[in-house]
């Protein structure tokens, strides 16, 4: 596992939430059940943003929200495809603490959607989207501190890097070189 | 010819939709015992309630919590009236606990069973605290896995869910900043505590979902305009840490939390008020663990004087999760007549505020 290598790689820009939710919609509207995807990036780097976006390419139930306090939350399809498995694997320490939550049961038949899995849920599958996002971070030496971070419209851009993984996707590839 | 409804009966209520373990009993709208056990230790290692572990604990606690709260009450099993548990919405292997647990008592005791709505329960329980609740009433819960805007109708028949967070509870971004600040699990007591040192207004934090393309007007109301988003806060404040690290300068950690505190019971507290004013809510109750905020009850105490809404707030106790809210409602779901729920339901994790009984 260690000197796999990705199959291929694209690195996408996005200028806000609703680009990124785009982006992620045009992504989820190819994926199918078996599907998993790994999230990574930082607090408030758009984890849960890109999920909605999942879940509206897929036509999965609305409402998406963050999994943290329940960790796994189940959104079923609204058009008879598969159903969105959302989880937040931060406050699980190792695979071990994972398999309680029993993500293999609905595997199979679901996309499932791991934040903060890196390291931790590879070994459900032999195929897997890593997704990393990458939000411009604070301030450079030199520049003078923000205190005034209210809600503005402007752009908040954010770099969305996906690595594909095994099998599944050496012949498909959603998004251009 | 029907039976009479009953007056006060006397209800037993289960609670285990997240890390509390509850068994209360009333009689009527008379509290006669309150018996928790949490598991929150348990979870302070892996900086929140894993289910697995609520679970488990869950079933540790319940036999001893329900023979705390018969010997507080001085009532035995066979004296009840009714059962009572919560089916949802909660974590679902947390809430299985319960249901099965409650189903048993049913079964061994020929008592009836009510399923009940964990959220409705919340509001129910006020009548333990301050008596019958008013007409035109509306609710504001807020805790680690909810922030709601309640328009209360009728408490054991007509709930409407007028608002609610579209990415993170309230509980869940103190937390979460909590974490961003290094302040440990949980979050809202700490960050309440230390932004007492700070200055609420050092930093600008975004209120969510307040800009007019989300609120719209009362007439032409937008998507969201009673709706919350941490999301947009969390971020800001991951980025404030940013730049005081990047400059590697100590970051302000009282002003940052206190800060952050004034962007979330600013926006939760001017959204239930707009939400009383709009709909003709008079009376506003809080309930959830977050209504132990200081700064929450302050703000949210001056803004409805302002706006003439009364404010009721039970007890600390009370408001955090607990069987005794179980049983309240109940008993009201009881006294207007309500049918009993059978061994047939399930738990439900997302069941609706329209479900108040099952």
């Amino acid at each position: 596992m260690a000197s796999e290598q990705a199959v291929w790689t694209a690195e996408v820009r996005t200028d806000d939430a609703d680009a990124t939710r785009t982006l992620a919609a045009r992504l989820g509207a190819g994926l199918q059940a078996g599907d998993l995807l790994v999230l990574s990036g930082e607090l408030g780097a758009g984890k849960t943003t890109f999920t909605q976006g999942l879940g509206e390419g897929l036509g999965v139930r609305p409402g998406i929200i963050s999994p943290t306090f329940v960790l796994v939350r189940i959104h079923p399809s609204l058009v008879g495809g598969p159903d969105l498995v959302h989880v937040d694997a931060y406050r699980l320490d190792s695979a071990g603490e994972l398999e309680d939550i029993d993500l293999e049961s609905t595997l199979a038949t679901s996309v499932t959607v791991v934040e903060w899995g890196r390291g931790k849920v590879e070994q459900l599958s032999d195929s897997r989207l890593e997704v990393t996002l990458l939000r411009a971070t604070g301030a450079h030496a030199g520049e003078d501190l923000v205190f005034d971070f209210d809600e503005t419209g402007e752009a908040d851009p954010r770099t969305i890097r996906i690595e594909a993984y095994g099998p599944r996707w050496a012949a498909v590839r959603p998004f251009g070189s | 010819m029907s039976a009479p409804l009953p007056t006060a009966p006397l209800v037993l209520g289960i609670e285990s939709s997240c890390d509390e373990t509850g068994v209360g009993i009333v009689r009527g709208t008379e509290l006669l015992a309150n018996a928790v056990s949490s598991s929150m230790e348990e979870h302070v290692r892996f900086g929140g309630v894993i289910p697995e572990i609520a679970s488990r604990a869950h079933l540790d606690a319940f036999v001893p919590t329900l023979r705390s709260a018969l010997d507080t009450a001085g009532v035995t099993l066979e004296e009840v009236d009714a059962l009572a548990v919560t089916s949802g919405p909660g974590l679902s292997g947390a809430l299985m606990v319960g249901v099965a647990a409650a189903k048993a008592l049913a079964l061994a005791t020929g008592k009836p069973l009510y399923a009940i709505n964990h959220l409705v329960a919340h509001v129910g329980v006020g009548v333990l605290d301050g008596g019958d609740l008013p007409e035109n009433l509306g609710a504001l819960l807020v805790s680690g896995g909810h922030t709601e805007i309640l328009k209360v109708d009728a408490l054991a028949s007509d709930v409407t869910l007028l608002g609610a967070t579209i990415d993170d509870a309230a509980g869940e971004a103190y937390d979460k900043v909590a974490r961003l600040l290094g302040l440990g699990y949980p979050g809202g007591p700490v960050i309440d505590r230390i932004a007492k040192d700070g200055n609420p207004k050092a930093i600008r934090f975004p209120r969510g979902l307040t800009m007019p393309k989300f609120t719209g007007t009362a007439e032409a109301p937008g998507r969201h305009r009673y709706d919350f988003s941490f999301s947009g806060l969390k971020t800001a404040v991951a980025r404030c840490v940013e730049q005081y690290r990047a400059r590697g300068e100590e970051i302000p950690v009282a002003d940052i939390a206190a800060s952050f505190q004034e962007a979330v019971v600013d926006v939760v507290t001017s959204k239930a008020v707009l939400a009383c004013r709009e709909h003709g809510m008079s009376t506003l109750l809080l309930g959830g663990g977050v209504a132990a905020n200081s700064r929450l009850r302050e703000l949210l105490a001056a803004r409805c004087a302002s706006a003439g809404i009364a404010l009721r707030v039970p007890r600390p106790g009370l408001c955090t999760d607990n069987g005794a809210m179980v049983a309240a409602l109940a008993a009201q779901v009881v006294m207007a007549g309500g049918r009993p729920s059978g061994l047939r339901f399930a738990a439900d994790s997302g069941q609706p505020v329209t479900a108040i009984t099952l």
